[in-house]
């Protein structure tokens, strides 16, 4: 293939690993928006959602692109029961302790799935698997251009729900002020509720997506593509959904180029240089507004 | 029986002290002699994290001073044929300078941000070890490494055990002396408030320099003292486990304070221990997550300040007193 055969190709591989890291930031930027809460164990419900996906598909053959649906609202109930248990006990006892907090989280939920699931790799052939659309000078798998018709819908979804139903505007005004959107009669605490079940919903699409496109998972693999999306949140900008749409794209493009240029080992490591300029040429995020 | 804070710490310290030193006289097994040596490592790598998240910086990545001072004192060993006991120092010495430069990359940088950027370095290092440096260092197969002591000396587990003893003792000095002086004090006054702290005439950023380098060089002398012990040493030592370990033992121990490390390190151990005696593997850390997540939520200031809320609770069940109303939508505090 000629250089911009394989430019191409790695372009495509890093929009379609994109799609999996914008769904994963989108939802901790939701988190993050309404709560302020920075939840480490992101990462955690991106594996519970797709071995939830993997557990149905292999128990009724349904297709897993269907399942999408059932893995979110479970984890849309998982979501609501770790915030009422977990984070609201410790909401406003300051930022470390909610990293601290995140990391018993993430020990409880790897290891509880490895009790269930053991922690072995496994992976799941998608339907569709080996079917090749061309596009242009390339042969493009069928299941990438799912999952970014996917992610696309999921993201209009998300953006209809905040722009036009009473629940989305009430998270965007609990976003906004915090004491005002009191003030006006929003019940908080039910927001966060919502806020956190929904970002953990969009991880169980993602885990979804990574299950489908017939990555190999494991309970331990939820915490790189968790720091990955942090690293896109604060590339884009913190509580900016179009800043992680852009940095997740951004970073699926660095990644695999990186690993094309530097050798595959440096595929996850890339993200964290990227991550350390950024933050020490502009501590903001690229398109962020004042950090805290 | 009454005591005081102070009355408290003093004698929990020489309790303790006393403990330590006759302990390896009450067992002869070799397995508790061992774990006993890992459990004062670990205290020196828990209390090297805390003297950092005492100046207000809470890292996610001080594996990556643990791997660094391990790596470096056992190639400085392996090259020169200096003695381990040397190197140690030495080792931990290229993981301050290290420390040095990732806190020049993070002096800006608080809470979160810290932690990303701290967790991610963990990784660069890991890469850069089994990638460019791998001639260096074995790779993924790592490489064997200097015992501390030749095996063949009558009792060198338990000459061992008081090296790795006097060192911990040396190191819990060493980071009382810098919470009491003057070092200690602004740390303090830039973790509740950088822009009072500067109004005073402290500069933020040496101390946060000044607290990564003496963070990272403790963290490096646990790591070294860990991997002479074993005697084998692989890029694993940079995972994710090693940099959540010291933070588990803090914030159950008690942040922030002096005894909290020790008193973390030597519950969970014995917890952990216990557990592995049951046969239980995933479950050990489910466990541990609960009780992680119970410590932050119901013991905010750790297990050093059971006694206290003992007290507290006591008399406000005399009192037949409400508990206090928080605030929970109270975010001033952020």
């Amino acid at each position: 293939m000629d250089t911009v055969g394989i430019f191409l190709q790695i372009t495509f591989w890093g929009l379609y690993a994109g799609c999996i890291y914008i769904l994963l930031a989108t939802g901790l930027n939701l988190i993050f928006g309404v709560m302020k809460v920075v939840n480490f164990a992101h990462g955690e419900f991106l594996m519970i959602g797709a071995y939830i996906t993997a557990s149905i598909f292999f128990l009724t053959g349904i297709n897993p692109y269907l399942i999408i649906l059932l893995s979110m609202l479970a984890l849309i109930g998982i979501g609501a029961v770790v915030e009422r248990i977990c984070f609201r006990p410790i909401l406003g006892s300051g930022k470390l302790n909610e990293i601290f907090l995140s990391i018993g989280l993430i020990y409880i939920i790897q290891n509880g799935a490895a009790i269930i699931w053991t922690d072995n790799w496994q992976s799941v052939k998608s339907p569709y698997d080996g079917i090749a659309l061309p596009v242009g000078p390339l042969s493009v798998p069928l299941d990438y251009i799912l999952i970014m018709i996917f992610t696309a819908g999921i993201l209009c979804g998300l953006y209809v729900f905040l722009t036009k139903t009473t629940i989305g505007m009430q998270m965007r005004a609990t976003s906004q002020n915090r004491k005002g959107a009191m003030l006006v009669g929003i019940d908080v605490e039910r927001i966060d509720v919502i806020s956190f079940g929904m970002g953990c919903a969009l991880a169980a699409a993602a885990g979804t997506l990574w299950v489908v496109s017939g990555q190999v998972f494991n309970p331990y693999m939820g915490s790189i593509p968790a720091i990955k999306a942090f690293a896109i949140i604060i590339l884009g900008g913190l509580g900016s959904i179009p800043g992680a749409i852009i940095g997740g794209l951004l970073m699926g493009l660095a990644e695999n180029g990186a690993a094309f240029l530097l050798g595959g080992i440096w595929k996850d490591a890339i993200s964290f240089v990227i991550l350390i300029i950024v933050l020490v040429v502009r501590p903001t995020g690229l398109f962020g507004e004042k950090g805290e | 029986m009454h005591f005081n804070k102070a009355e408290w710490a003093k004698y929990g310290f020489i309790a303790t002290l006393a403990i330590a030193i006759t302990i390896p006289f009450l067992t002869d097994s070799m397995f508790i002699l061992n774990l006993l040596v890992l459990m004062l490592i670990f205290i020196i790598f828990a209390s090297a994290w805390n003297l950092l998240a005492y100046s207000g910086q809470g890292s996610l990545g001080h594996a990556a001073f643990f791997g660094i001072g391990a790596y470096a004192s056992t190639i400085i060993a392996a090259k020169s044929g200096i003695t381990p006991f040397v190197t140690i120092f030495l080792g931990a010495a290229v993981a301050a300078f290290i420390g040095i430069l990732i806190g020049l990359t993070c002096v800006r940088l608080k809470e979160w941000f810290l932690a990303m950027v701290t967790f991610g370095f963990a990784i660069i290092v890991q890469t850069l070890t089994v990638s460019i440096l791998a001639p260096l260092t074995g790779g993924w197969d790592g490489m064997a490494s200097g015992r501390l002591l030749s095996p063949a000396i009558p009792g060198y587990q338990l000459i061992e055990y008081y090296a790795v003893l006097a060192i911990t003792l040396a190191s819990i000095a060493a980071i009382w002396y810098i919470m009491k002086s003057r070092i200690g004090l602004a740390f303090l006054a830039i973790r509740e408030n950088e822009l009072e702290a500067r109004a005073a005439g402290i500069d933020p950023v040496r101390y946060r320099l000044l607290a990564f380098a003496l963070s990272a060089y403790l963290a490096g002398v646990a790591g070294a003292l860990q991997i002479h012990h074993i005697g084998y040493l692989t890029p694993e030592l940079y995972g994710v486990e090693n940099s959540f370990w010291p933070v588990t033992y803090v914030i159950l121990g008690g942040l922030g304070t002096l005894s909290g490390p020790v008193v973390g390190t030597v519950v969970l151990t014995v917890i952990w221990e216990m557990l592995k005696a049951t046969g239980i593997t995933f479950g050990r850390y489910v466990i541990v997550g609960i009780i992680l997540i119970l410590a932050i939520i119901f013991l905010p200031h750790g297990l050093v300040s059971l006694p206290e809320q003992v007290q507290e609770w006591r008399k406000r069940h005399k009192k037949k007193e409400p508990e206090p109303v928080k605030d929970r939508n109270d975010r001033s505090r952020l």
